[in-house]
């Protein structure tokens, strides 16, 4: 990998290119060279040209006074408020009495589990399926743009369409599942989204198997790996499978932390799914913490709400840096 | 480009941007000729909605009416008709000081916006013109007032919720009229059971909680909790009512008798049934002729239909739930604008506008129409034959969402289906609904 990742080719040219346009300057091979220092440097090295500030302070202020009113006021809000009982009424700072009162609230922790395991079931079903299909995909079977359409419409539909849908498709007297479970003769009474024991799962169902994005996402990474890496390996050998499992699985690595990181930070703010199909039920079995900090809004509990938004926000940075360093997200792969 | 002249562009940009964000602003709504203007949020034209429409309509004709005194200008209000976000959305409102002149709200909602103190008490009002307020009818007021005395809301009907019934569908059970006992009315759901079809079409909320309140209601002591220890007590299941009438209805989805997806808290999952004469009854009130009955059933259902009041425990103990709705209130302090809402309110509750809001939603007048009126105006029969009824019953009651904690909705939807499905049994649930609903609540 490491050879690969000191051979990386600038974005419009391969390796081969570039180090034969550095050949191609027997004369003027420093200034060449000199340019290409150039524009390796980072930007935060970049000087701004002189008299530039004043404009460029100024073009940046309506950004930021957006920046500041949209994101900051409401994240220090938040986090202010979280140590407090703000009802809308009244105010008063309790300290930590609502980390407290939410550590030993049991739905609280039903809450969590129920959001980690939509998590897990984004990370361990959804990416996986999204980067096989991806993978197939891209190796441009009869069909595959038809194919890639489909798998791409459903990630287009709104979430709330989407929880309508199969909360038809659910339904226990109606529905299409359990129709079709009766007319393959299985049992087909069940009330998958009000029976503890599946609401979990049938919540899950709705989501796992939109991998539109991903599928995308995959295909256009491996639309950039270069040819020239398959070309070798078909040379030395290696078969169609080895290709994908040594070549490109490898080279998705980015792209598949990418997707993961999207998908978690999806996932631990799930609501809207959630709040149209069962609304937080049976017993909060399916219950998000989004759903519960919201729960506490509509109950005028607003200090508390925001208290399980900070906690959302601290495990959503838990996943950023943990996916991060797992999957090395940014550090090219060749 | 130099320096200043690349200064003074970026400067104008900026300045442009944000005349454009401030430019989005409304404007002053004061009207110049001396008309008082006031605000309604729930006067606003509805295509689903009887009693947004009507309300539209209403403030039209009060338009013409006082044309030159006073205006209803209508505000577009996506939180206008019930839901769970209605009462955060104005409660807001009263925070940033800015609610409506005139909206409605139900009676749970005025219970937790009383606390804002924004609201405007029509109790003087109604003091001064004591005709008009001996024209409501009886504890029409009961769930729209404050600790104090206070009357936070006009209201805009009185209505009494029964159940309707297919006729042709109980005839075929072997039934020539509506059950006048729970234990009737089981035996006839275990026929229509045995015939695949659904005896009782409910939702897992509004419709599943009328029953609960029919159960509770239709037992001796059952309307005081309803009325008082639902809010005092601080475990439901210490009272034998509550705890019979939950058992029962428990056991109806257990033994068949309700529709499976009788959990989703969609009245539709209530309503589709029945209207597609697959189930033989479903609670609503008498709004439910204008929403579905005439609109969306079967063909000729709405002839087969009935509407009858609560089977009773015993021969002769049959009842009713009796609610206000939602009722009209107002947020303004302004004098010349108070004028005006005690103008519009007066004006809603005028005989002829409390009969062309019963034509027009099914909804009965809050207020004593004259019979001859009433009878000219050829109301609804369903509703008016359940309302007539209603005076000779043994019981009659508020529903529990009337001055249950307004945590009551979230809490029954979330236990309901884990308690029928043998989740918890019924003092666990019963404890933790009025944990629930009053933690809910605060």
């Amino acid at each position: 990998m490491s050879v690969l990742t000191r051979h990386r080719p600038p974005h419009s040219a391969s390796g081969n290119e570039r180090a034969a346009s550095a050949e191609r300057a027997p004369v003027g091979g420093q200034v060449e060279r000199r340019s290409l220092k150039r524009s390796a440097r980072p930007v935060s090295g970049t000087r701004i040209p002189r008299g530039m500030r004043g404009p460029i302070v100024v073009s940046l202020l309506p950004g930021l006074l957006l920046f500041g009113t949209f994101f900051l006021v409401p994240f220090f809000v938040l986090t202010g408020t979280a140590f407090a009982r703000w009802s809308g009424l009244d105010f008063a700072w309790v300290g930590l009495d609502n980390y407290r009162q939410m550590f030993q609230d049991p739905v609280f922790f039903k809450a969590i589990v129920n959001t980690l395991f939509y998590a897990a079931a984004s990370v361990f079903i959804q990416v996986p399926l999204g980067v096989g299909v991806g993978m197939v995909l891209a190796l441009r079977p009869r069909g595959w743009k038809a194919l890639r359409t489909i798998v791409f419409v459903p990630f287009v539909i709104s979430g709330a369409a989407y929880a309508v849908i199969f909360s038809m498709f659910y339904n226990p007297r109606a529905g299409l599942l359990n129709n079709a479970l009766g007319a393959l003769g299985l049992p087909g009474d069940r009330d998958w989204l009000f029976d503890t024991a599946t609401a979990r799962w049938a919540v899950a169902g709705t989501f796992v198997f939109i991998i539109g994005f991903v599928v995308v996402l995959v295909m256009a990474e491996i639309a950039s790996i270069p040819n020239e890496l398959y070309e070798a390996a078909s040379v030395d050998g290696a078969t169609t499978w080895q290709q994908l499992t040594r070549i490109t699985l490898p080279l998705l690595r980015n792209v598949i932390g990418t997707a993961i990181l999207i998908r978690l930070l999806v996932d631990i703010g799930m609501f809207d799914l959630v709040f149209i199909l069962t609304a937080g039920g049976p017993d909060d079995a399916t219950a998000t913490l989004a759903l519960y900090a919201y729960r506490a809004y509509l109950s005028g509990e607003w200090g508390y709400a925001n208290a399980v938004g900070s906690v959302i926000i601290v495990i959503g940075l838990v996943l950023i840096i943990t996916v991060r360093r797992a999957f090395r997200i940014g550090e090219r792969a060749l | 480009m130099d320096k200043a002249r690349r200064t003074t562009v970026a400067t104008v940009s900026a300045a442009a941007l944000l005349a454009g964000v401030a430019g989005c602003s409304s404007g002053p709504d004061a009207a110049d000729s001396g008309e008082v203007v006031v605000t309604c949020a729930t006067c606003q034209e509805s295509p689903t909605d009887p009693f947004l429409q009507y309300n539209y309509e209403a403030a039209q004709r009060f338009n013409e009416e006082f044309a030159g005194d006073f205006r209803i200008e209508t505000i577009e209000n996506p939180n206008a008709g019930s839901g769970d976000d209605r009462l955060q959305y104005y409660q807001r409102l009263a925070l940033a000081d800015d609610l409506p002149d005139l909206f409605q709200l139900n009676s749970g909602e005025i219970k937790a916006m009383q606390e804002t103190g924004k609201l405007h008490d029509f109790a003087s009002s109604l003091e001064a013109d004591g005709d008009w307020a001996a024209s409501f009818q009886d504890q029409a007021f009961d769930a729209l007032t404050g600790p104090e005395g206070q009357i936070w809301a006009i209201p805009q009907q009185r209505d009494a919720i029964g159940i309707y019934y297919n006729s042709a569908l109980l005839e075929a059970a072997g039934y020539d009229r509506f059950p006048a006992t729970w234990d009737e009315l089981e035996d006839l759901a275990a026929e229509l059971k045995q015939q695949d079809k659904i005896a009782i079409a409910l939702d897992g909320d509004w419709a599943t909680k009328l029953m609960w309140a029919n159960l509770i209601g239709t037992q001796p002591g059952g309307d005081e909790f309803l009325g008082e220890k639902i809010v005092e007590l601080e475990d439901w299941g210490e009272d034998p009512a509550v705890v019979q009438a939950t058992e029962r209805l428990r056991d109806w989805h257990v033994e068949g008798y309700v529709n499976a997806d009788a959990f989703s808290g969609d009245f539709q999952n209530a309503a589709a049934p029945y209207l597609t004469e697959e189930a033989a009854m479903v609670p609503n009130g008498p709004w439910f002729v204008k929403t579905n009955l005439t609109t969306e059933a079967a063909p000729g259902l709405y002839e087969k239909t009935g509407y009858a009041p609560a089977p009773g425990w015993s021969d002769g103990g049959q009842g009713t739930v009796v609610v206000s709705g939602a009722g009209w209130v107002s947020g303004t302090t302004d004098e010349r604008k108070l004028e005006a809402v005690e103008t519009f309110v007066k004006f809603m509750t005028s005989e002829d506008e409390v009969l062309a809001q019963a034509q027009a939603t099914g909804a009965n007048p809050p207020v004593q129409v004259d019979a001859a009126a009433t009878e000219a105006a050829d109301l609804e029969p369903l509703a008016t034959g359940l309302i007539e009824q209603t005076a000779d019953l043994t019981y009659s009651y508020p529903h529990a969402r009337v001055h249950g904690p307004a945590g009551l909705d979230t809490s029954w939807k979330n236990l309901w289906p884990a308690y029928v499905k043998g989740d918890m049994d019924t003092d666990e649930f019963l404890q933790r609904l009025t944990d629930d609903s009053a933690s809910s609540a605060q």
